[in-house]
């Protein structure tokens, strides 16, 4: 049996990179850092609050996320938003997801067990 | 009053870029806030949640660090293989060269071996954390700015050679570097201790003094440069013609200055020719002379020659 560390460390390197994708799938809807960490959460994507502030920030200078302040509230909110960009950007990465998981498909039922 | 949360968002801006440090500071605050009030809503009592809620975001350095994505390692795996290759190329030959110069130098000086074989290691030690340090500090500075180094893509070309097609083995290698090592230190030791008997208490050097003022010091710099031969030598596994040139290069720089000086009668100390009589009848003198003479001519051709040889037979 292998250690929990190792289990996990090869869970986070397959997790990876699909908070992007997820982030950009979410905020075609726009929303502010922490109800977009509660949605992911709800969905099955956890993700540490100090990585997804950060990200959201590097996806924006990117320029595949647009913001907007809303000033309306209690407390002043930054509102992200998928870029036109993002679309394309998320376009690609959900074909590729869709070929690694048809990829793995096949050899799963391609092996010889 | 100053809360945690001020506390926090001063921390981690200190290290966020100027230019955007308002605009993180407002949006942070109003995440922290929002998490804070997330966990007060399921019962918490505010002072927990707050610091509950700065602990799960973690160092503000770290924070910083990837708001302005900024590498938290000294040298990565872009530089290191880089970095580590040329310190240890520049550790392998640098720091001893220069070590046993200076200490040749203040032995040539002084009258105090011990203090001049001290002053070497000194030196030495010195040159390889200044090296080290140098060259670490340019890496890290590569690392920061993440410039590109061009360097040339690694082939199989690269590989080195099997310890099966290795002309130079490391046995000769050391031999030669130990017999190189032994004849360097040997000429300030004979200017010190040559073990030649003397009716007073003052040491007899075999090589006349006044060479020290240029001739030993550049016979010196001419073996450690074979030391640096040998080890290239090595480093390849066999004799190539740039080396072989090198080689004869050396050769003559050591012979033609040895032979002419024997021949002038300026190697050996006037005050040794003068200790032994046997030396000062008749021609005996010469004698000795064409003996080094010869010798010296035939030793370097030799290894010319043999190493010109070994060459041409690792082409093939």
């Amino acid at each position: 049996m292998v250690s929990d560390e190792i289990l996990r460390t090869h869970l986070q390197e397959l997790r990876r990179g699909t908070v992007v994708v997820a982030s950009l799938v979410a905020l075609r809807r726009p929303d502010y850092g922490y109800a977009l960490l509660q949605r992911l959460t709800d969905h099955g994507f956890p993700v540490d609050a100090n990585t997804l502030y950060p990200l959201l920030r590097r996806l924006e200078e990117q320029g595949l996320l647009t913001s907007e302040w809303n000033t309306e509230e209690s407390r002043p909110r930054k509102f992200y938003r998928t870029s036109p960009e993002g679309e394309s950007v998320l376009d690609r990465l959900l074909t590729d997801l869709t070929a690694v998981q048809t990829s793995l498909t096949q050899l799963i039922e391609g092996a010889d067990r | 009053m100053t809360t945690l949360t001020d506390r926090y968002l001063a921390a981690t801006l200190r290290s966020v870029p100027v230019a955007r440090r308002e605009e993180i500071a407002t949006e942070l605050r109003g995440s922290i806030e929002d998490m804070i009030d997330g966990r007060t809503a399921g019962g918490q009592d505010a002072t927990t949640a707050e610091r509950e809620v700065l602990t799960e975001l973690g160092d503000p350095a770290q924070l910083a660090a990837r708001y302005s994505d900024r590498r938290l390692q000294l040298i990565g795996p872009t530089y290191y293989l880089a970095w580590e290759r040329l310190l240890k190329l520049l550790l392998s030959f640098v720091p001893a060269t220069v070590g046993i110069l200076v200490g040749l130098l203040a032995a040539a000086d002084g009258d105090n071996p011990g203090g001049a074989i001290g002053e070497g290691v000194a030196t030495a030690l010195s040159v390889a954390l200044h090296i080290a340090f140098w060259v670490t500090l340019v890496f890290a500075v590569l690392e920061r700015t993440k410039t590109p180094l061009h360097l040339p893509r690694w082939s199989v070309d690269q590989l080195p050679e099997g310890p099966v097609d290795r002309q130079i083995t490391l046995t000769d290698t050391a031999a030669s570097i130990g017999f190189l090592t032994l004849f360097i230190a040997y000429l300030p030791v004979q200017h010190f201790r040559s073990f030649v008997p003397t009716d007073g208490e003052k040491n007899l050097p075999i090589l006349d003094p006044a060479l020290w003022s240029f001739w030993l010091p550049f016979l010196i710099t001419v073996l450690v440069a074979t030391v640096g031969l040998e080890i290239a030598k090595y480093r390849t596994g066999r004799w190539t013609w740039p080396l072989v040139t090198v080689n004869a290069a050396l050769n003559l720089a050591f012979a033609v200055p040895v032979i002419w000086l024997m021949s002038t009668d300026r190697l050996l100390n006037p005050d040794l020719v003068n200790r032994f009589e046997w030396l000062n009848q008749g021609d005996n003198l010469n004698t000795v002379a064409t003996v080094v003479v010869a010798g010296t001519a035939l030793v370097a051709l030799w290894d010319t020659v043999d190493s010109a040889i070994k060459a041409y037979r690792a082409q093939r």
